[in-house]
C-alpha cells in the first residue's frame, strides 16, 4: 500500500497535523495513554491501532507516566570521545533511576540515552526537560541535577 | 560568514520582480546545491516541482537534522532563520505554494518559540498570503530521509517509500513538495540577493577531540590540515570520521575534502561533519557507539537494517569483551556489507560503513581488544588450550 497516495482524501478534513496533537497531549499531561488515544482517534478520525503505531515509532512519544523531570544524556560519537560514557553512568547513579529508561523511586528524574541531540561542539552534552546543558563534567551535572532536586 | 549575511525580504522582493522563471535560471547560475547530503541542484528540484501538474504544491524546509556531529542547522536556525524563512518564501513564490512546513526535530525543541516569533513577523512584513507551520518531530532520524518525512508531516510512522513517485513531483497529500534543508533554502535567498555570493563554501561542524568544536565556513576542497589547525586536538590525532555514514577513516592531512574524498565508495556526500579521534581511544569503542545509533534508529522496515545493526552491535560488544575469535571479525564484514547492499534508504546502505572502513584501516584495533580478552584467558588455563 502506498500511503501517499492512499492519504491523499484526508487531506484538508483535519485542521492540525497529528504529530503536533501528539506533542501537545504529552506537553500537558506528560505522557500519552490508550485513554488519550481513544480520543484523538474519535475527534481525527483515525484508527486505534494506527495512532499506537505512529506513538510506538516515535522514540520521544512516552506511552508510561515519567518522572518530573526527563534527562536525555547523548550518546553520539562526539560525547563518548568527551568522555560521554563516564557521563551516563554517572547520571544512572545520581538520579537514581536504576536503568536507562528507567524513573527514580521519589519520581523526580526519568533517564534515557538518545541518539544525538546536535550539541557535539559542546559534548558532553544532556537535555533536561528539552533544555540543552553542555560542556558537562559530573561536578557540573551534579550540580544541574541538585537544583531540581532542591526544588521539590 | 557568508551564511550569516540577512536578505531583509529584498531577496523575496528581487524574486518576485524577476519573476519564477528567471530566478529559477538565476539559481542555477549560481550553482546552487541541496546542503542536507544529496547535493542535488536546487533549481532543477524547483523546476520538476513547478512543472508538475497539480491544485495544490508545499515546501517542507527539512530541519530534522540528526546525523551525530552535525549541528550547522541549528547553527543557522539560531543565527539567521529570517533568512531561512525568507528562503522559503521565495521557494513557495517559485512553485506556486501556499503552505509550507519547518519539520523541526523534537531535540531542538528549545529553539521552537522564538522560530514561531520570526515566522510570524517574516511573513506578516513580507505581506504575502503563504502559511508557514512547524510539525515537531519526535526524535526519528530516519525522519530526515525526505519520504519518510513526508510520512510523518502526514501523521504516519516515519518509514521510507520507495522512490518514484518522487516527492518533488508525488509528496506530501500526493502533491508535488519541494523538500530543502535549512542551509539550502538560507543560501537560496542570499543567492538570489548577493551578487558575490560563492557556491564553494559549505558549513563545517567539527567536534571530537577538539579543543575548538564548532561551527566552521569553510570552502570546498579544504585541505584536511587546516581544519586540524582550526579545530587544535588535544593530542595527536588517529582517525577522523565524516558523520557516521562516512565511517573511520586514517587522518590524512593532505587529503582535499570534497564530495569525491569524503564518500568512501557510493555513499552520500554528507553534510561535512567531521568528527576528530585522537589516540587515546581505540576505534572499536567508537565503532560501537555508531553501532548502537543505527541499531537503534533503524526504522525496521528493511530486515537486513533492523537485524544486522543489531548484530553489528553484539559483535562489536563481542570484540570489546575480547571474547572475539578472528572468524567474527569476517562475520561482521560480510555482515555490514549485506546491510549496505540490501537495505532502501540511506541509513540501512550506510549502516555497514564504520564497519567496514575501521575494519580496514583500524584492524591493529579490533586485535588490541582480542588479544587482551583471550589472550589473558589462553593465559590462566594453557593446558586446557593444548
Amino acid at each position: 500500500m502506498n500511503l501517499r497516495v492512499d492519504s491523499m482524501s484526508g487531506h484538508h478534513k483535519k485542521e492540525k497535523l497529528l504529530m503536533n496533537i501528539l506533542w501537545e497531549l504529552q506537553d500537558r499531561h506528560g505522557y500519552i495513554s490508550e485513554h488519550m488515544l481513544k480520543q484523538v482517534s474519535v475527534d481525527q478520525d483515525i484508527p486505534i491501532a494506527r495512532l499506537w503505531g505512529v506513538v510506538k515509532f516515535y522514540s520521544m512519544f512516552r506511552t508510561e507516566p515519567q518522572g518530573k523531570h526527563t534527562i536525555e544524556v547523548c550518546g553520539s560519537p562526539s560525547c563518548v570521545l568527551n568522555d560521554g560514557t563516564a557521563l551516563v553512568e554517572f547520571l544512572k547513579k545520581e538520579t537514581g533511576v536504576g536503568k536507562l529508561g528507567g524513573t527514580s523511586k521519589d519520581g523526580l528524574f526519568t533517564l534515557y540515552k538518545v541518539s544525538c541531540i546536535g550539541c557535539c561542539d559542546g559534548a558532553p552534552a544532556m537535555l533536561v526537560d528539552g533544555k540543552a546543558h553542555t560542556k558537562l563534567t559530573t561536578e557540573r551535572a551534579k550540580e544541574i541535577l541538585g537544583k531540581f532536586k532542591g526544588k521539590r | 560568514m557568508q551564511i550569516l549575511r540577512e536578505t531583509r525580504l529584498e531577496a523575496l522582493e528581487k524574486a518576485q520582480k524577476l519573476g519564477a522563471d528567471a530566478v529559477l535560471e538565476l539559481l542555477e547560475k549560481r550553482g546552487l546545491e541541496g546542503r542536507g547530503g544529496a547535493a542535488f541542484s536546487t533549481a532543477r528540484k524547483w523546476k520538476t516541482c513547478k512543472s508538475a501538474p497539480a491544485d495544490e504544491r508545499f515546501v517542507v524546509c527539512n530541519a530534522d537534522e540528526g546525523e551525530p556531529g552535525t549541528f550547522k542547522d541549528k547553527f543557522v536556525m539560531k543565527h539567521n532563520a529570517e533568512t531561512m524563512i525568507e528562503g522559503m518564501l521565495i521557494c513557495a513564490y517559485v512553485i506556486g505554494a501556499k503552505r509550507c512546513y519547518i519539520y523541526l526535530r523534537g531535540e531542538y525543541e528549545y529553539l521552537r518559540k522564538r522560530l514561531l516569533e520570526q515566522i510570524d513577523d517574516v511573513v506578516k512584513r513580507s505581506g504575502v498570503d503563504v502559511t508557514i507551520e512547524i510539525v515537531r518531530g519526535a526524535g526519528a532520524y530516519v525522519c530526515g530521509e525526505r519520504t519518510a518525512l513526508v510520512q510523518s508531516i502526514m501523521g504516519y510512522r516515519g518509514n521510507p517509500q520507495y522512490s518514484p513517485p518522487n516527492i518533488t513531483t508525488c509528496g506530501l497529500w500526493g502533491k508535488p513538495t519541494v523538500v530543502n534543508n535549512v542551509e539550502t533554502l538560507t543560501c537560496a535567498a542570499q543567492a538570489i540577493l548577493f551578487d558575490d555570493w560563492d557556491p564553494k563554501i559549505r558549513l563545517f561542524s567539527i567536534s571530537g577531540n577538539v579543543t575548538k568544536p564548532d561551527v566552521y565556513e569553510l570552502p570546498l576542497g579544504v585541505k584536511m590540515s587546516s581544519i586540524i589547525d582550526i579545530a587544535k586536538p588535544k593530542n595527536k590525532l588517529k582517525a577522523m570520521s565524516f558523520g557516521c555514514f562516512g565511517g573511520i577513516m586514517p587522518v590524512d592531512p593532505e587529503m582535499a575534502v570534497t564530495p569525491d574524498t569524503i564518500c568512501v565508495e557510493k555513499c552520500q556526500h554528507g553534510a561535512y561533519s567531521v568528527i576528530l579521534i585522537d589516540e587515546t581511544n581505540n576505534v572499536v569503542d567508537i565503532a560501537i557507539s555508531i553501532a548502537s545509533f543505527y541499531a537503534y534508529e533503524s526504522c525496521g522496515k528493511c530486515t537486513p537494517c533492523r537485524e544486522g545493526t543489531i548484530r553489528i552491535l553484539d559483535l562489536l560488544k563481542k570484540v570489546k569483551r575480547g571474547e572475539a575469535v578472528p572468524k567474527d571479525l569476517d562475520t561482521l564484514r560480510e555482515l555490514a556489507a549485506h546491510v549496505n547492499d540490501t537495505s532502501l534508504c540511506g541509513l540501512g546502505q550506510s549502516a555497514g560503513n564504520h564497519v567496514l572502513t575501521s575494519l580496514l584501516h583500524f584492524r591493529k584495533d579490533y586485535e588490541a581488544y582480542m588479544k587482551g580478552g583471550a589472550g589473558e584467558r589462553a593465559g590462566e588455563n594453557p593446558q586446557k588450550r593444548q
